[in-house]
């Protein structure tokens, strides 16, 4: 990889204080984001993706502490970094879209304010450029009509059409990553089409870092890119989207593609779930996370301890102690 | 052929409220018309705003139609007594679990109520039902004791759908079901629909704007785009050979793993 990567985060963890003793809600995640890459985050409902993204922009919540064995902006270190800082950073360079557009913005004021103000924050600049500056990244964001749209609410507009503001919101500092949160979770597909095109296209064209997070597979293979699997607060797999979703190597990746209904599948192919349930946040322990629903554990191992990562190809690497041992072989 | 189970004719239905100060009405649906027949399960997809849900409140009664009609085995769906009778026979499962149960009711009275309203199953005997009704949707007997809060997601669907047939209807109308489930949640309950309708005969109305779930799920399936049906036939072949230019728009949206071209970077 050349030059300095935008994020380089090492053995990320959140931690809870949790009244049976502190618990993880993110536990042991590292990688490297460069300039125009992507990386999409999957996995279910408590699985941590969500938490991740706010501990990247130091927004967790209160009793919530993030503790890395590294975590560099820029080559720069953001461990002691005081709110004065982070909140420079914080919209200025990385920005989020979040999952339900509707929270995300004001209902009092118009959207062209809320987007001058969130440039104003973050620019020396005049009221006059601001408002050009507001125009330029509706515009981006495929808003038609930019400049008609300042002066609507957002209840005058679509989910669709508040998502892409929302969005104008997050590019309107010229940010250098974007994290899009479950950021077309709620949209039509045929939106949520339209807003993965656009964000790939802000990808090449601005050389933005997006972090994706989504539950979909499937729309991970349409983002592209690096993916990283989570499961009840670790990672579980990750490598490039398309090496890990041809050739899935962690249990609970394989678990997942097989009980997701594809454009192809019909009742004559049943689907197989995963039997069982996520486990609670703070029952895990040291072992495996996905023991109890894994049809193929190492008994005697995945109860103790969790597995190190195992090399499954080139940037494709897995934490499971049966592949560790078996290889694809052993593979359900 | 017989006479399908539930059919709805040129069904139109008018919203009318205020936009900008003067009265706008809205035509949610445009001579619609559709038909469940025996045992089969019918997929209605659309996005938001298509009508989707209108129709099938109207096709239960739960929203009157401003015209057209509701046949239920042939028979025209007129006066209340006749929606009484449906309702005991078409049932409802709702999109959200979390919405749709009593926060304070525990799921054994919860289930027990259906039958309390219609009159049927002697009193003593009806906490013997929600039990079998509990273990056919996989669920423990005990969840009865427990209050909506103290299940997750997929369980409280499960206990929805349990509802639901607890008046051992013929027709069910599934509303985005699986739609706020985690995949693997999703797929048990997928298969546990699967399984019920094969076990009791059921005719199915399977609504979702996941055309993923509906190709996997339906035999038929209706295409509904700003209150009209532009598409309907039978899965494989709306699916594989899409007439309308709306069905292939909406099936290239959808994402699709084996599509994957993007080199790693």
């Amino acid at each position: 990889m050349t030059g300095t990567p935008l994020l380089e985060v090492e053995n990320l963890t959140v931690t809870f204080p949790g009244r049976n003793g502190p618990f993880r809600a993110v536990d042991g995640v590292s990688f490297r984001l460069a300039p125009g890459e992507s990386l999409v985050i999957a996995g279910e409902s408590g699985s941590g993706k969500s938490m991740l993204c706010r501990a990247l922009m130091n927004i967790q919540p209160d009793p919530a502490k993030v503790g890395a064995d590294r975590l560099e902006w820029q080559g720069r270190s953001l461990k002691g970094l005081d709110e004065r800082e982070w909140r420079q950073l914080r919209g200025g360079e990385i920005a989020m879209i979040f999952q339900d557009p509707t929270a995300a913005l004001n209902p009092l004021l118009s959207v062209g304010r809320q987007i001058i103000d969130a440039v104003l924050a973050h620019r020396q600049c005049s009221r006059e450029e601001a408002r050009a500056r507001a125009i330029e990244v509706m515009g981006l964001a495929g808003l038609p009509e930019p400049e008609h749209r300042l002066s609507s609410y957002p209840s005058e507009l679509s989910g669709g059409m508040r998502q892409r503001v929302a969005i104008a919101l997050a590019l309107s500092a010229g940010p250098k990553l974007i994290i899009a949160d479950e950021a077309t979770t709620n949209l039509d597909v045929s939106i949520q089409a339209q807003i993965v095109t656009l964000l790939k296209r802000l990808r090449k064209e601005l050389g933005m870092g997006l972090i994706f997070v989504t539950h979909d597979l499937d729309l991970a293979a349409e983002v592209g890119g690096r993916l990283m699997v989570m499961y009840a607060s670790q990672p579980v797999e990750t490598g490039a989207v398309v090496d890990v979703l041809r050739d899935p190597c962690h249990p609970y990746t394989r678990g997942l593609l097989r009980s997701a209904p594809t454009l192809h599948s019909s009742r004559d192919t049943p689907l197989r779930p995963i039997p069982g349930q996520t486990p609670k946040p703070g029952t895990i322990g040291t072992g495996a996370p996905f023991r109890d629903r894994c049809p193929v554990p190492v008994a005697g191992v995945c109860e103790i301890r969790r597995a190190e990562w195992t090399e499954a190809g080139p940037g494709h690497r897995v934490a499971c102690n049966r592949f560790a041992l078996e290889g694809r072989a052993g593979l359900p | 052929m017989t006479a399908p189970v539930l059919e709805a004719s040129a069904i139109g239905k008018v919203f009318t409220g205020r936009r900008e100060g003067k009265i706008h009405h809205h035509h949610a649906l445009r001579q619609v018309s559709a038909s469940l027949s025996e045992g089969e399960i019918l997929g209605i997809v659309g996005e938001s705003g298509s009508g989707k849900t209108t129709l099938s409140r109207i096709m239960i009664g739960i929203e009157s139609a401003s015209s057209g009609e509701i046949a239920f085995r042939g028979t025209p769906v007129r006066r209340q007594a006749d929606w009484r009778a449906l309702r005991r026979q078409v049932q409802y499962v709702f999109q959200d679990p979390f919405t749709a149960l009593c926060p304070t009711m525990r799921i054994g009275k919860a289930l027990a109520e259906p039958l309390a309203i219609h009159g049927i199953c002697p009193t003593s005997e009806r906490q013997q039902r929600v039990a079998q009704m509990l273990e056919m949707v996989g669920l423990h007997p005990d969840i009865a004791g427990r209050l909506p809060a103290q299940l997750s997601g997929g369980q409280r669907q499960r206990v929805n759908l349990a509802r639901a047939l607890m008046l051992e209807p013929q027709v069910l109308i599934c509303d985005e079901i699986v739609s706020g489930l985690d995949v693997s949640v999703q797929a048990q309950v997928l298969a546990l629909l699967v399984e019920l309708q094969k076990k009791l005969g059921l005719s199915l109305i399977f609504i979702s704007h996941d055309l993923r779930v509906i190709r996997y799920l339906c035999d038929r399936v209706l295409v509904m785009h700003l209150g009209e049906v532009v598409e309907q036939g039978a899965t494989e072949q709306v699916f594989d050979a899409p007439s309308h230019n709306y069905t292939r728009a909406l099936l290239a949206a959808i994402p699709d793993r084996n599509r994957v071209t993007d080199t790693p970077i």
